[in-house]
């Protein structure tokens, strides 16, 4: 039990650093008027906390009997998404004002941020099809499940909200990190209910 | 649903993890089949039975 505990704190602490890390430079870029590739700098070293976030997961999953050969698939897939995600969108800002982009260009440059989404939905997929644990899937499941339901519920509330112009406009890409906030609150309460 | 995993698993020597390995599952999974969080399916149960040389409802039966 102690050394259950001990592995899984460093998953706070990473992951602590990395949300920390991300928001803080993100806040102070825009507090400092950072221009778009400036900013996109700063934000490289926070994002480089997502390699031990993500070992240090893999040993807390390990520690409790629940580290899958499609578990540890699905994580190094998380880690392409993640990396190609913030590459991509710094090469779609940043191709879009130097080139002055118009037309098919500007279509093209402004879809590739959503390529490793695609990918992630695809990885997702694949973790439910390679999963031979079906107590592990299941929870994954019931996650994704609970995670969608969040979402339609913010994204119908907000829906209505802007309709009457009481809140202002969301992209529509902020389905992706509100479904991501409702897989981890998921994942947090169904690990806090086993315990 | 109740079972009996715990005990025959006992009866062997077996730690969780020695039953995970030989079910080619998790040993959180057979955690949650023993403290009765989660029900097998079918063919997992099938496997269990097969691994312990006895029929399905020898080793799981019906209540809380």
């Amino acid at each position: 039990m102690a050394s259950e505990t001990f592995s899984r704190r460093p998953v706070w602490l990473w992951g602590a650093a990395f949300f920390v890390g991300m928001f803080g430079t993100g806040f102070l870029a825009r507090w400092f008027d950072l221009p778009s590739i400036p900013s996109m700098l700063v934000m490289i070293p926070p994002m480089l906390l997502l390699i031990p976030f993500v070992r240090a997961t893999e040993r807390a999953q390990a520690a409790c009997g629940a580290l899958s050969p499609a578990t540890q698939r699905y994580n190094r897939r998380g880690l392409a998404w993640s990396f190609g995600y913030v590459l991509l969108l710094g090469v779609a800002v940043i191709g879009s004002r130097a080139l002055h982009a118009q037309g098919p260009l500007l279509w093209l440059l402004a879809v590739l941020p959503a390529l490793p989404i695609l990918y992630l939905v695809w990885a997702m997929a694949r973790y439910l099809i390679e999963e031979q644990d079906e107590y592990l899937r299941m929870k994954v499941v019931n996650a994704a499940l609970s995670a969608t339901g969040l979402l339609l519920a913010v994204a119908t509330v907000w829906g209505f909200l802007e309709t009457f112009e009481l809140v202002p406009h969301v992209p529509g890409w902020a389905a992706v990190p509100v479904w991501a906030i409702g897989l981890g609150l998921s994942t947090f309460v169904n690990r806090w209910s086993e315990k | 649903m109740k079972n009996r995993l715990k005990v025959l698993r006992a009866e062997r020597g077996w730690s969780q993890q020695d039953l995970a390995e030989r079910l080619e599952v998790s040993r959180q999974s057979v955690n949650a089949i023993e403290t009765g969080r989660y029900d097998p399916s079918l063919p997992l149960a099938f496997r269990i039975a097969d691994l312990f040389g006895m029929a399905i409802e020898d080793i799981f039966q019906r209540g809380e």
